[in-house]
């Protein structure tokens, strides 16, 4: 098991710096000049000569005259920056955001923060609905409750999420002014502990509905097809013939058979806390990772964006590993034994 | 007892105009949430040192308005008042010029601490030093004043252009290169910084007669990057000298709380805020309307667009009410610019015809959904030299009325008289002999019998996912008129920053870049209260190549104009720079390197609780706002 855990982790490191190096080639590949985009705005009021200085400043700030390896080699960590110290990714750097003018760490840390505190919300809401749902509808197969539910999923499925949005903002925030409109907090607040923890979940109650709704669809009509799966197979047949109680039948024979698959759904999503829905965040104006997302490619803010990626990059090995990990606890037999 | 009576009524008129007076008087107080379109960064340094983006700006000018020159109403600098007692120039014998400045000693910071020259000197002083240049800072002022250019490279540690002359005075003196300048006012300005909150209290600044620097401690970058860090995105506690306090700034919510700061003296005309709390959070365009409904926004700032106006007037419009907006014109306009040196759009028949072609009233309106106006030149409708020269260009500006007439025999006039084989057109494309200078590179010219003929196809450059662009497909490209006219526009769809690649030919990003290619671009210009256009039409190449005069055109009396406008101008002379500002408008007009398309009226919708709001392009809402107040 440590031997295979080990080896994984080899693969990782190589995914992951063949990977960096082939974004950061294809960020800086993009035909444009981020000196001059970040000073346009400044040209109308600056004089030529103050223009060119600053113009000039930039692009050696940025390194822009150097060539790609070897801004790739500082931006990683491998060669050192022109005061000779290494400081570069693995050094612990995620970069400089060129938008936000400080480093990448401290810009990422708020949306983070409430990123991970609405997907949280979002994900316990969603599983705690669309497990105990998915089983109902399965063993209750064809009833008028299992037609419903598989009419409002789809519905719920089909219906992008920004429209769902506005829609549930006109329903719950203006024509019954129940929720707010937009934003994390009371405009002008300065709660504290727990009354500021209940005013964020006022604000977010919204946003969360929105998310849940959203996700209710695929998540119940995935655990229904896989209960469905299980249901049908022969031990349940003997577990029912035996005489085993439908409870006992159906969540310790049926729903541990039926775990496989929704088991990588669920970690898939778990390990989704840390991204953020760049079109809830938008409409509901939350400062969270997709809108900082959004934000840092439409200002060609490079650095910012690369770093998110290579830490979803992170993410999303590290989960691919835990998912065949949890794949033996939850079926032995594929549990690696070597 | 007549005597009495009239005593009795002068005291009763006094008592009662007093009372009016009393109620005339707006009382501070209430709180207005504003609804922004961009994102706070937290950066609060007190000018554009290193963000830039316009709510950071608008922040800034609530919290620091005590410069020592400022912008009026009409976009007009002026001496502020309230901070500077006296501002003294004199051209000295070696060129330069000096202004002295004498600050007002009542002066003070939010905090109560007094402020002095000082702490406006120390501002340039901080902001131009090798280490904050390091570190990031875009001050430019260094290369204005005498001394600057080897104190920001740190060959000499006094700036010996800025001189502290006093507790309350100081000096500056410009470069040569600099001066005569029609804004030469701006020259003189400075704000005030604290050095405190800045560096620590052990720095001051000193001067010896050589000029001014910084002392106290190192200077050095290691020792001011956690001081500049934590000064610029400090929040609570933040010294400043402005209408208003920055109470808090909640970084995860990107939402700032303003208070009115009760040590702020007054603007330039010694007006003082009424409106308490001012909370400044994100407004999302898509939820803007209805978060202004609920009331979770109270103000949405010039506002554009059709959709939005339509939108916040049905607000405004509404029974229930609750709801008012000023309007007003935007201080720029969108445009199709030309590349002047190479292909068709180098001839300015061309350009003429390009303009007879489109019908700019049906644009303007069309694309603005009635909420636009259409300006003939490079210039505002809300700017003092434009009202002044209103009649004057009613009378001489090219309106470029739609004539498909006009254009054709602006093209037949300028030898676009052949079609593809040599021979007389009569239809399809239209050709002109060209000489070699004027064939140039371009790419779709033709040898017939030795000689080169150049097709009326204009190669257009249009940024992707842009309205304008979609219009002028349908009212430009595909009008069969354009056709008829033997010409062809020929479209290119590419991101913005490819559009400014080719715009600039710039090589640094690919070779490729460096040919010309697209003779027209549609693009947007606004315009600051700074009118100065020097540069723009420059000849020398080596400007040309930094960037300047991106429309290739070089035309000595446009560029002469330019030029004298402001540096051959004093601000003492309005109504000179007027005039050549007039004729540099006509010249413009007539060469035609741009098309204007549209110029918007904006809009600003808020709650009618907020009285006395005036807001115009010139004039925005940080400066608005004093003259406002909330009346429950």
């Amino acid at each position: 098991m440590g031997k295979y855990v080990l080896k994984r982790l080899v693969y990782i490191i190589i995914v992951f710096l063949v990977l960096s190096l082939l974004m950061y080639m294809l960020y800086n590949l993009i035909p444009t000049d981020p000196a001059r985009a970040e000073l346009e705005p400044m040209r109308p009021s600056l004089k030529p000569d103050e223009y060119q200085e600053l113009y000039l400043k930039l692009r050696a700030d940025l390194g822009l005259d150097d060539p790609m390896l070897v801004r790739y080699a500082r931006w990683i960590g491998f060669a050192p920056e022109k005061d000779g110290k290494l400081n570069g990714l693995f050094q612990g750097n995620f970069g400089y955001s060129n938008l936000y003018k400080k480093d990448v760490r401290l810009v990422i840390a708020d949306p983070m923060a409430i990123t991970v505190f609405m997907n949280i919300f979002a994900t316990i809401l969603a599983l705690g609905i669309t497990i105990p749902l998915g089983i109902k509808t399965a063993v209750k197969k064809h009833s008028l409750l299992d037609k419903s539910v598989q009419v409002f999923s789809i519905v719920g499925y089909s219906i992008p999420i920004f429209i769902v949005s506005l829609v549930f903002i006109y329903l719950f925030a203006v024509l019954l002014p129940i929720f707010p409109v937009m934003g994390t907090k009371t405009p002008g607040s300065t709660f504290t502990g727990l009354r500021a923890f209940t005013d964020r979940l006022y604000y977010l109650a919204l946003p969360l509905i929105v998310m849940t709704f959203a996700s209710l669809g695929g998540m119940t009509r995935y655990v229904r097809a896989a209960m469905i799966d299980a249901l049908s197979m022969d031990y349940v047949r003997t577990a029912r013939a035996k005489g085993v109680r439908e409870k006992a039948v159906i969540y310790s024979h049926a729903w541990r058979n039926a775990l496989l698959p929704v088991v990588t759904v669920v970690i898939g999503w778990f390990l989704s806390i840390f991204s953020g829905s760049v079109v809830i965040e938008n409409t509901f104006s939350i400062n969270g990772m997709g809108k900082l997302y959004i934000d840092g490619l439409n200002n060609n803010d490079y650095e910012l964006v690369l770093a998110m990626q290579m830490f979803y990059t992170i993410i999303s090995l590290v989960g691919i590993l835990l998912t065949d990990l949890s794949y033996g606890l939850v079926d032995p037999r594929v549990r690696v034994n070597k | 007892m007549m005597k009495k009576l009239v005593a009795l009524t002068l005291a009763l008129a006094l008592v009662l105009g007093l009372v009016g007076t009393m109620a005339a008087e707006p009382a501070v107080g209430g709180e207005l949430i504003y609804g922004s379109t961009t994102e706070i960064s937290g950066d609060w340094a007190h000018t554009a040192i290193w963000t830039n983006n316009a709510s950071d700006n608008m922040i800034r000018g609530l919290m620091n308005d005590y410069a020592t020159v400022s912008f009026d109403q009409g976009g007009a600098m002026v001496m502020n008042q309230s901070t500077t007692e006296s501002i003294e120039s004199v051209v000295n014998e070696n060129g330069t010029k000096t202004y002295t400045v004498k600050i007002a000693e009542d002066l003070v910071f939010n905090d109560g601490t007094p402020i002095t020259a000082e702490h406006y000197v120390a501002s340039i002083l901080l902001f131009s030093h090798p280490s904050l240049i390091e570190l990031g800072s875009k001050s430019v002022a260094h290369l204005t004043y005498v001394g600057g250019d080897s104190y920001s490279k740190g060959d000499s540690m006094v700036f010996s252009g800025v001189r502290l002359l006093d507790t309350y005075s100081y000096s500056l003196t410009v470069n040569a290169d600099k001066v005569p300048y029609f804004y030469d006012l701006s020259y003189a300005s400075l704000s005030p910084l604290s050095i405190d909150m800045w560096l620590g209290e052990a720095y001051s600044v000193h001067d010896f007669g050589e000029g001014a620097y910084l002392v106290g401690g190192k200077m050095d970058v290691d020792t001011l990057t956690p001081k500049v860090e934590r000064a610029r995105f400090l929040s609570e506690g933040r010294v400043t000298a402005g209408p208003y306090n920055l109470v808090s700034y909640d970084t995860g919510a990107k939402q700032a709380v303003l208070e009115i700061n009760p040590n702020y003296k007054g603007n330039f005309e010694g007006q003082k805020p009424s409106v308490q709390k001012i909370i400044i959070v994100k407004a999302e365009q898509e939820t803007q309307m209805d978060a202004l409904k609920t009331g979770a926004i109270n103000l949405l700032d010039t506002m554009t667009g059709g959709v939005d106006i339509n939108a916040a007037m049905d607000i405004v419009e509404a029974p229930e009410g609750g709801f008012d907006y000023v309007s007003f014109e935007r201080n720029g306009y969108g445009k199709l610019m030309f590349q002047c040196d190479f292909g068709p759009t180098q001839f300015k028949a061309v350009r003429h015809s390009i303009a007879h072609l489109l019908d700019r009233p049906e644009f303007a309106n069309t694309f603005t959904q009635g909420y636009g106006a259409l300006v003939h030149g490079p210039y505002g409708l809300a700017m003092w030299m434009y009202k002044e020269s209103e009649e004057q260009f009613n009378q001489e500006l090219n309106t470029y009325p739609y004539s498909l007439a006009d254009a054709q025999k602006l093209l037949e006039d300028d030898g676009w008289v052949l079609d593809a084989q040599g021979n007389a057109w009569t239809s399809g494309l239209r050709y002109k002999e060209v000489t070699a200078e004027e064939a140039g590179e371009y790419k779709h010219n033709v040898t017939v019998g030795g000689k080169v003929l150049m097709p009326l196809i204009i190669e257009w450059s249009s940024s992707e996912g842009n309205a304008v662009s979609e219009l002028l497909v349908t009212m430009l490209a595909n009008n069969p008129d354009v056709t008829a006219a033997g010409m062809e526009i020929r479209q290119n769809v590419m991101t913005f920053d490819e559009l400014l690649n080719w715009m600039y030919r710039d090589k640094t990003v690919g070779d490729q870049y460096g040919v010309p290619t697209y003779g027209m671009y549609n693009l947007a210009t606004n315009f600051t209260p700074i009118y100065d256009m020097s540069y723009n039409w420059t000849r020398d190449p080596e400007m040309v190549a930094q960037g300047y005069n991106v429309n290739y055109l070089f035309d000595e009396d446009l560029d002469q104009l330019s030029m004298d406008m402001v540096y051959g101008v004093d601000s003492s002379e309005p109504e000179k720079y007027r005039e050549l500002w007039a004729d540099y408008i006509i010249r413009w007009n007539d060469l035609l390197p741009e098309v204007p398309l549209y110029s918007n009226v904006y809009y600003t919708v808020f709650v009618d609780k907020l009285k006395g709001y005036e807001q115009s392009s010139l004039w925005d809402f940080e400066q608005a706002i004093l003259y406002s107040w909330i009346e429950e």
